[in-house]
């Protein structure tokens, strides 16, 4: 996993640090000083395809965050080259799993609108 | 000189850690505590769109006892490696990097993270 590691995985892990501070910040405003989101409001905003593109940048740059810090911890903490292949391995199939589970939900709850 | 055999004890209850080392190890928790998690968070997606009904579930789930004690949890979490993280962001750039300000900071991240996580059990 050349990709993901190295001076690659600092940079990963600070760029979407900033992404996810921006949703983050955006998301807690809005639930902080607006009403309370109701059924119908998240169902019709996150239909549309501009929303559901800007929902999966978030779920990319959360899942690459969490790919770098699961990978960090596991490196400092898990010394056998085994067990530390299973437990990356397993991290990574997880989070594959989550990625293609939204890009699921999301297409077919755009395409259904 | 005569080399005694005596155990060393490293009692961690009993060692000080520096403010920004509790900080930072904060930081570390606060992640793997964000990481168990993501399931519950991608779970909550699914069920919010998939009906009314399931949206309206979800909200109370999120009002149980349980679920509010969880909800203080990640409060604190996100609280916590969220402003450790800009604190770890703007030192890589130099700002707030000397002794000083750093434990200033440390210190300003722990209490801001708990107040958080208490304004979430008073709203929640």
């Amino acid at each position: 996993m050349k990709l993901f590691s190295g001076r690659r995985a600092f940079v990963l892990q600070r760029l979407s640090a900033l992404v996810l501070l921006a949703y983050f910040t955006a998301g807690a405003l809005r639930l902080a000083l607006g009403p309370p989101v109701t059924y119908v409001q998240w169902q019709t905003w996150s239909a549309q395809p501009l929303a559901a593109a800007a929902l999966l940048v978030l779920v990319a740059a959360l899942l690459g965050h969490v790919w770098v810090g699961i990978r960090d911890v596991v490196l400092d903490y898990v010394h056998s080259p085994g067990l530390r292949l299973a437990v990356l391995g397993a991290a990574a199939a997880g989070l594959a799993f989550l990625a293609s589970w939204t890009v699921l939900i999301l297409v077919a709850h755009v395409n259904s609108a | 000189m005569q080399r005694t055999h005596r155990p060393t004890f490293l009692n961690l209850a009993r060692i000080r850690f520096p403010v920004g080392a509790v900080a930072s190890i904060g930081h570390r928790i606060s992640g793997i505590v964000l990481v168990c998690a993501l399931p519950f968070v991608f779970y909550a997606l699914e069920r919010s769109l998939r009906s009314e009904a399931a949206f309206g579930a979800m909200i109370e789930l999120m009002r149980s006892p349980a679920g509010r004690a969880a909800l203080v949890l990640l409060a604190w979490a996100s609280a916590h490696h969220l402003f450790a993280g800009i604190r770890h962001l703007l030192m890589d750039v130099g700002v707030g990097a000397s002794l000083g300000a750093a434990r200033t900071s440390a210190y300003a991240t722990l209490g801001v993270a708990v107040a958080v996580a208490a304004a979430t059990a008073l709203l929640a």
